[in-house]
């Protein structure tokens, strides 16, 4: 994924990859990611037959 | 309604993760720190930054990251997302946007495409749902 420009480019990207993503009754993508020491490595499905978890994604700006 | 107070009031029952994913408005790219949009956020008390370039490295990412968790302080750990963006793409996370998934993995609130999308009330409505209905 490159810097995203414009307007044009943010719909393009959106309407892509929105496609592929996640409906509700859809299992969810599992992922495994660090923190911001890259350390303490969590990972979703950790969380199955435990507690529901929420999902916010964001950036700075 | 703020996810700083969804967060507060569920977190012993619900597991939050912040993932931190490139950048929606930097200053290499669709930069909002001028004119109009500028100071129609500036009015409204954002708290985002202006005055980042898109990380080109996972170092700068985190680095971001850590800025971004530090300014917004919504109490949630942050997790950053690979320079592969490979996270975002899955979810169809750009710019921003929420899940709630549930004890089986699956996902039971799909927040729609961010900026407008992005509905922190919807998200509350749908975790109590699912409390009540684990009750039951």
């Amino acid at each position: 994924m490159a810097t995203i420009k414009n307007r044009q480019e943010a719909t393009a990207w959106q309407h892509k990859y929105d496609a592929g993503a996640p409906r509700v009754g859809d299992p969810a993508p599992d992922f495994e990611l660090r923190d911001i020491q890259g350390e303490d490595p969590i990972r979703l499905s950790n969380f199955r037959g435990d507690k529901p978890v929420v999902l916010i994604f964001g950036s700075f700006t | 309604m703020s996810l700083q107070n969804i967060y507060r009031e569920y977190n012993q029952q619900i597991q939050f993760i912040k993932v931190y994913i490139r950048e929606a408005h930097p200053i290499d790219g669709w930069w909002f720190g001028k004119g109009f949009m500028n100071t129609l956020l500036r009015l409204s008390g954002s708290k985002v930054s202006w005055e980042i370039y898109d990380p080109k490295t996972m170092e700068e990412r985190r680095t971001a990251a850590g800025d971004c968790a530090e300014s917004l302080q919504y109490g949630v750990k942050t997790y950053v997302d690979e320079m592969n963006d490979q996270v975002n793409k899955d979810y169809a996370a750009w710019p921003t946007r929420l899940y709630l998934i549930d004890k089986n993995g699956v996902v039971i609130y799909a927040g729609g495409l961010g900026p407008f999308g992005f509905k922190p009330g919807a998200l509350k409505r749908a975790i109590q749902k699912q409390l009540q209905e684990g009750m039951t």
